[in-house]
């Protein structure tokens, strides 16, 4: 768990570091929902099924795109530090013991900017360049 | 019991105990995680079993639902609306795919690259089978496997139209696996009813598709609640507790392993770590009793150490009872109990022994001039040298002083001691080297006999010791049997003593009168009274001869008062006869001097008889005189106060001094004759009567010369200015008759001046 972590906070400081230059996956969430950033472990948390909450007591629904998708695994390697492979372990693990069930996934970014564009309660991640008005980019703090 | 076996039996019990208590509690420790490490297996089967049910009726649910929705549906529209309601599992894992009867797909609901079955090969099995079938494992890339779960499906008409499959990552079956569990040998896995292992997962490694022999593993008998047997799993061979289950309503079972060697890892720790502090505890314990067996039996040695000090202690104290601590010889008590040991042994056996009686004759002379630690010296070496002439059989010992016995406890013949006394004698012959110097000693020996010179020890002893002094009579360094007329002699001895006694009743005594004379003209100035013993058998007897014997018996007194009475009546007989009135000298033995009636017995004398008391003279010797000073000075006082002369006699013997002289109010000395007997011809003698008659002179006394000879001894003396002398020069002692005549005739024949 301690490795888990000390990874987890190399990667933040590598993309913290490098981040400008990318043609960056932004996580995002409506422009109605209050929230304007997000910590990573909560982010990583609700992405992997352990959290339906965010900070301020909202519940939170994560969206996730499909794994053809470029985004997916630039999304999990840089915001989770964890490989496709280990995301799928993961989710193989809780599915089978019956402990939850992995994100709803939608087929593209523009499927992904109206389900949340329309629920306040969900969170998803986008390429930046396809930020429109009704979303909001959170701050990864 | 011997502390050494008790410490050791005591050790053994406590470790025994020790260890009997350890392998108890391993013996627990291990059963404890035998039974902890089977129901966990049990539990861990248990929990996976029912995933493993769950999870494969939700993909049964999935394929009875896809071939439902087909009869209403094309298949498209089913994945798409089953899919939008959420009624399909999660694509990430599960791939729905859907062919037609001939096998062709039709639709999956995810692109993925896993390889179609093909059309041909829709199998009979799937095609018949009312149930969901499980498809062989599939490689799908690098350490990957597929699962295939197919049902065919039908039209409204109830004809086979096609197969609905889900495909799963094997991995899916085994993703419970825990490793904080299970650690990284357990195992979990899913086998078919074929011997096909589906799945099967150890630590990170998973694995499918290899093949075993079902029905060998399968224990179908046993209960769903009952503990893991440990049995070597035959794909590793690994020891696991392992349980393998079938499944209720699918052609499969589950194997779910767990590692005996990483199970019972714990437990084997727990132990060797008993074994680790009994062992501690046994070394401590050892340790522990071997100081304390160690201390103990230092204790012992200690304690029996001083019991052998002490027992030495006890030896060297008899020893030193029985043996004379100078020479390490017997000495008196111990010989005398030897003695009589082989006296009784000897007279028993009919045989004899022979007493040797030894003293030593100059051994006084040397005592006295070189001191006692030379006279010791010589009796260890003399003892050294009997020891070495006799046997080691014959025993010798020290009775004291210089007095040793010889005892040869077996001889047949008296003349078998001849050569040992001979031996003896030549021993103690060789020179001695005492303080530096040479010295020669001798001895004497008297021999005696058992049983012929004695019957008992003390008759043996003392017969003994008359042949020695036998053979000291007969010039010393020689031995001498004893005889009886050696006794004999020693009788004769008695009776001189008896008849002294009744010799002064029978008036057997005799004063014999030397005169003394004045140098210078040759004028009878005194006498000596001289005593005799006339004896009836013996005739004249010298006063060295009973006197010592007379001293010794008391007799002395009222012989001394004898002369004195005799004398005195003598001289003043020879007064009323008209003779010029002479001194009188008489001796005085050193027992008479001390007597305490001397002074009145003198006293009594002159009195009974009218002498005048100026004419009596006592002599003393010098060795009298210094007995006593202060005694000597108060009776010579006491005599000058009667009128009564002293002299000196033996002059120049002894060793006083001029002080003395002055002190003791002397009026005469009387030079020695030994002196005088060399005074021709020995300058040192001659010296010292010079000396002595110059110091007589200086303190106004009378100086006499004894046993004068001849006219040169007479001459030298004369020439010194001696007053007085006596001896055969002048006259030898005379009776009182012969005096009468001498004293007459020089009164009527005048003598030149």
């Amino acid at each position: 768990m301690l490795n888990a972590l000390k990874r987890l906070g190399i990667g933040f400081l590598l993309w913290g570091v490098t981040g400008a230059g990318f043609s960056d996956v932004v996580v995002v969430m409506s422009a109605q929902s209050p929230s304007t950033s997000i910590n990573r472990e909560e982010l990583a948390d609700i992405y992997l099924g352990r959290l339906n909450q965010l900070p301020n007591g909202a519940q939170v629904i994560p969206l996730d795109q499909t794994e053809r998708s470029p985004l997916y695994e630039e999304f999990y390697q840089g915001y989770l530090g964890r490989t496709p492979a280990q995301i799928k372990a993961h989710w193989s693990r809780l599915i089978f013991t019956g402990r939850g069930q992995p994100p709803q996934s939608v087929p593209d970014d523009k499927a992904m900017i109206e389900a949340i564009a329309n629920n306040p309660r969900a969170i998803g991640y986008i390429d930046s360049e396809n930020v429109s008005e009704n979303l909001r980019v959170l701050n990864i703090e | 019991m011997e502390p050494p076996v008790l410490f050791t039996a005591l050790t053994l019990v406590v470790l025994a105990v020790l260890w009997a208590a350890t392998f108890n509690f391993i013996t627990r420790e291990r059963e404890t995680a035998h039974q902890t490490a089977a129901a966990l297996a049990a539990d861990v089967a248990d929990t996976y079993e029912a995933q493993v049910v769950r999870a494969l009726r939700e993909i049964d649910q999935t394929l009875k639902l896809v071939g439902y929705e087909l009869r209403r549906q094309p298949p498209q529209q089913v994945l798409d609306d089953l899919g939008m309601q959420g009624l399909l599992p999660p694509p990430m894992l599960f791939t729905i795919e859907i062919t037609d009867a001939g096998g062709g797909l039709l639709v999956r609901n995810n692109d993925s690259d896993i390889p179609q079955a093909k059309a041909d090969t829709v199998p009979e099995s799937v095609r018949s089978a009312q149930d969901m079938v499980v498809g062989l494992p599939q490689r799908t890339g690098h350490d990957e496997w597929q699962l295939r779960f197919a049902q065919g499906y039908r039209d409204n008409q109830g004809r086979f139209a096609g197969v609905v499959s889900v495909l799963v990552p094997a991995a899916y079956f085994v993703s419970g696996y825990e490793p904080s569990v299970m650690g990284n040998s357990g195992v979990l896995g899913m086998i078919g009813t074929d011997g096909i292992f589906r799945v099967k997962r150890t630590g990170e490694a998973i694995s499918a598709g290899d093949a075993l022999d079902y029905s060998a593993l399968a224990q179908e008998d046993v209960d769903a609640n009952s503990p893991a047997s440990v049995q070597s799993n035959p794909w590793d061979n690994t020891r696991r507790y392992t349980i393998i289950r079938k499944l209720y309503q699918y052609p499969l079972a589950i194997v779910v392993g767990l590692s005996e060697k990483e199970q019972l890892a714990g437990a084997h720790e727990t132990v060797r770590l008993y074994i680790l502090r009994s062992a501690g505890a046994s070394l401590f314990l050892i340790i522990i009793f071997t100081l304390l067996g160690w201390l103990n039996w230092r204790l012992q040695q200690e304690r029996k150490r001083v019991m052998e000090e002490r027992i030495e202690h006890a030896k060297q104290v008899e020893y030193l009872a029985f043996h004379d601590s100078l020479t390490d010889l017997p000495n008196r008590a111990y010989f005398s109990h030897l003695l009589t040991e082989n006296m009784q042994r000897v007279h028993r056996y009919e045989r004899h022994l022979a007493l040797l009686f030894l003293d030593l004759d100059r051994f006084k002379t040397i005592n006295d001039s070189l001191g006692h630690d030379a006279g010791d010296e010589l009796l260890r070496e003399v003892a050294l040298r009997l020891r070495a002439s006799v046997r080691e059989s014959d025993i010798v010992a020290r009775l004291g002083g210089d007095e040793f016995v010889v005892l040869l406890p077996e001889i047949s013949e008296a003349e078998q001691v001849v050569p040992v006394a001979e031996k003896i004698l030549t021993a103690v012959a060789k020179p001695f080297e005492l303080v530096g110097q040479e010295f020669r000693v001798t001895v004497s020996v008297g021999i005696t006999l058992y049983p012929g010179d004695g019957r008992d020890e003390q008759t043996l002893m003392k017969n003994a010791d008359v042949a020695m002094y036998h053979a000291k009579e007969l010039g010393k360094n020689n031995f001498q049997f004893y005889s009886e007329a050696l006794n004999t002699n020693s009788l004769e001895r008695l009776s001189l003593e008896s008849s002294l006694r009744s010799a002064l009743e029978h008036n057997e005594f005799r004063l014999y009168y030397q005169p003394k004379r004045r140098m210078s003209n040759g004028e009878v100035t005194g006498m000596e009274a001289l005593l005799r013993w006339e004896h009836p058998e013996l005739g004249l007897v010298l006063p060295m001869q009973f006197i010592p014997l007379a001293e010794e018996n008391g007799l002395i007194i009222p012989l001394g008062r004898w002369v004195f009475k005799t004398a005195c009546q003598q001289n003043v007989t020879w007064q009323q006869q008209g003779y010029p009135p002479l001194t009188i000298a008489i001796n005085l033995s050193a027992r008479q001097f001390i007597d305490e009636h001397l002074l009145d017995d003198i006293k009594l004398a002159l009195k009974e008889t009218g002498m005048d008391p100026r004419l009596l003279e006592v002599e003393i010797t010098e060795s009298m005189v210094m007995r006593d000073l202060q005694q000597t000075i108060q009776i010579l006082q006491s005599l000058k106060q009667m009128g009564v002369r002293v002299a000196i006699d033996d002059f120049g013997t002894g060793y006083s001094s001029l002080s003395n002289l002055k002190q003791f109010s002397v009026d005469t000395i009387k030079i020695d004759g030994s002196f005088i007997q060399d005074i021709v011809r020995s300058q040192e003698d001659q010296g010292l009567t010079e000396a002595i008659i110059a110091v007589g002179r200086s303190l106004g006394l009378t100086v006499v010369a004894e046993g004068v000879e001849n006219s040169d001894q007479f001459e030298f003396l004369r020439r010194h200015f001696c007053d007085e002398f006596q001896g055969f020069y002048g006259n030898e002692p005379l009776t009182a008759e012969d005096f009468a005549q001498v004293v007459w005739k020089q009164a009527n024949q005048p003598v030149p001046d």
